[in-house]
């Protein structure tokens, strides 16, 4: 499979020139098995050059399937599929998958795209749309692909996605607090918590077996993508925002025994070269400890390829 | 006057190296008047930088207060507004003006934004800040600290936008952003007697005309329309504004020199034209 970095960046777009390397779209990665259909991981801005991209092949004569996993619905998820061009052109087939809500996932997306926030509703749109609303620890078929999930720790809950095809394996854990010092649910958290509190002991068995689930999720894959929004400092003051660090990613990739890591959801004020100063902080981290996996930090137009295909 | 932009993209961000010199931010334009009020127009991405900029002043102690106007409500005209960071100093206080007809549907649609599933802001109501929101009456000019603002509705595809006119001692500054064009018949007489004698009208150019040609039904203007608008408006400034998300910095480059072609072979010679471009000031 060759999976594809469209949109890296977290919370909101940011164009300019310190961004411009690692790139400012927002979160959407591209998984492609071989000779098959996309399978799309979240919709952020990135979403609208995929798009094109794709209008270039089976798309752009109405030919096209694609699936979108959402990790969850937050804007920097989901705001690009308006402007995502295979959905404009008729017989293009696309299948919208995320974590069930209050109300159906249509009408979530309908309330994205239509009046008076854009000008084209969703019911306008000329490709064959549907929406499956799925539960954490959830498993199905996308052709030869085995998707499997499982619950993040984010406000109103995010799901993460193993992709296992051709051999490989790929694992999209964004957006996640740690499992370590409070379980985000529905409550809106005005302050940070003081983190030098013990958890009540439910909470603490919660947020143990979201992490061992995270874990399993994750074990043996060939690219473990985590949200590492935060430096560790950082979190430190914002640790109710639902976001993580990479201490925090790598003892999870040290315990799922990965092979590569991508630090990924870069903050919208993370210039290009203080991403390169955690990328080469931590790889001298993983050097020294002599851990057996690649360090990498994700960047618009980076491109893997896994599996029976490398 | 003091115009500055911050935004100057229209319909998504265009984050990427061949959008930097313009910028790929969507629309946001800051007005300081020399009374020392701030108007903000347009609440797109634009809004986080210049948020950032504000903290260095009375917004970060909490003692800032500002004036936000707003064209409609299409996600390229709000979306920044929960990247804003003065609004979470208690203490600082916003007024926005816009459309909707009544002061709670405005609300209603802003507080949409924040909607749980979408944000985690959850409502607007975790701003620190106080928000007042209220709907524009077109009919009737707001004066605010030394300013007299007016604002006219145009066709704006299936849907209106409104333009705004701010005046400080006789001089003034016009914001029409997303104008439609429904026919290729000239420049409405009623826009054109909103934006008669601007020292500087800022007026959507979204697209070339081969391009406004196949989209027209989306309800932008092109640097034509831009041109003639300025030239029967009498403006002594044009700024091009709301390019299209797929135009390069180069394809930029093009359009303005188009548009100074245009407004030459239309009697606007003396016209001066000032592209928009992230992190430019005009002043008045």
């Amino acid at each position: 499979m060759r999976v594809r970095f469209w949109g890296v960046r977290g919370s909101i777009p940011v164009p300019g020139r310190t961004t411009s390397r690692y790139g400012g779209n927002t979160s959407c990665v591209e998984v492609r098995p071989r000779g098959a259909a996309p399978i799309i991981i979240d919709a952020g801005t990135g979403l609208r050059r995929l798009g094109k991209a794709l209008m270039e092949e089976s798309f752009g004569d109405g030919r096209g399937e694609a699936s979108i996993l959402i990790s969850h619905t937050h804007w920097d998820h989901v705001q690009g599929l308006p402007f995502f061009s295979p959905l404009y052109r008729a017989g293009n087939r696309i299948q919208i998958f995320a974590r069930q809500r209050d109300t159906h996932l249509e009408a979530v997306f309908s309330q994205q795209q239509g009046a008076p926030y854009f000008p084209v509703p969703l019911s306008a749109l000329q490709a064959e749309m549907s929406f499956h609303a799925l539960t954490e620890g959830t498993h199905f078929d996308l052709g030869r692909a085995r998707i499997t999930s499982t619950r993040l720790n984010h406000p109103w809950t995010a799901l993460a996605y193993r992709i296992d095809v051709d051999g490989a394996s790929v694992v999209y854990c964004s957006d996640t607090a740690p499992f370590t010092d409070l379980l985000l649910g529905r409550e809106f958290v005005v302050d940070a918590p003081a983190l030098d509190r013990p958890l009540p002991p439910d909470v603490a068995a919660e947020l143990g077996r979201m992490r061992a689930a995270v874990v399993g999720l994750a074990a043996g894959a060939d690219l473990l993508i985590y949200d590492t929004q935060f430096t560790y400092e950082e979190y430190l003051q914002r640790p109710h925002w639902g976001h993580s660090h990479p201490d925090d990613a790598l003892a999870i990739a040290r315990d799922a025994g990965v092979r590569r890591l991508c630090l990924f959801h870069h903050a919208p004020a993370r210039s290009d070269d203080a991403n390169d100063a955690i990328l080469a902080r931590y790889r001298g981290v993983v050097a020294a400890a002599g851990d057996p996996f690649e360090m990498l930090s994700a960047y618009e137009g980076l491109e893997l390829v896994l599996g029976d295909d490398a | 006057m003091k115009i500055q932009f911050w935004g100057v993209r229209g319909s998504i961000p265009a984050p990427g190296p061949d959008t930097i010199r313009y910028g790929g931010n969507t629309s946001c334009v800051s007005v300081h008047a020399a009374s020392g009020a701030l108007v903000i127009i347009d609440m797109g991405t634009g809004l986080l930088p210049l948020g950032n900029a504000l903290m260095a002043g009375p917004f970060g102690a909490g003692a800032g207060t500002a004036t936000i106007l707003l064209s409609h409500t299409h996600w390229d005209h709000i979306q920044g507004l929960g990247f804003f960071s003065p609004v979470f100093v208690a203490g600082n206080a916003f007024t926005v003006w816009g459309p909707g007809g009544s002061s709670d549907v405005l609300e209603d649609i802003l507080e949409g934004q924040m909607d749980p599933n979408f944000s985690p802001l959850q409502t607007l109501k975790n701003f620190s800040a106080r928000f007042d929101v209220h709907a524009m009456d077109v009919g009737a000019p707001l004066v605010v600290d030394g300013l007299t603002i007016t604002a006219r509705e145009h066709p704006h595809g299936a849907t209106t936008a409104l333009a705004f006119r701010i005046t400080e001692a006789g001089r003034s500054f016009v914001y029409a952003s997303d104008v439609g064009q429904p026919g290729d018949t000239g420049p409405d007489p009623d826009a054109v007697a909103f934006f008669a004698g601007a020292d500087v009208l800022l007026h959507d150019a979204t697209y070339r005309p081969q391009d406004q040609a196949t989209r027209r039904n989306r309800g932008f203007s092109s640097y034509e329309d831009a041109a003639a608008a300025a030239v029967a408006a009498g403006a002594r400034r044009l700024v091009t504004f709301h390019y299209d998300q797929d135009y390069s910095d180069d394809d930029v480059d093009d359009l303005v020199a188009s548009c100074r072609r245009a407004l030459d072979a239309r009697g606007g010679a003396a016209i001066e034209l000032v592209p928009a471009r992230e992190g430019d000031v005009l002043e008045i």
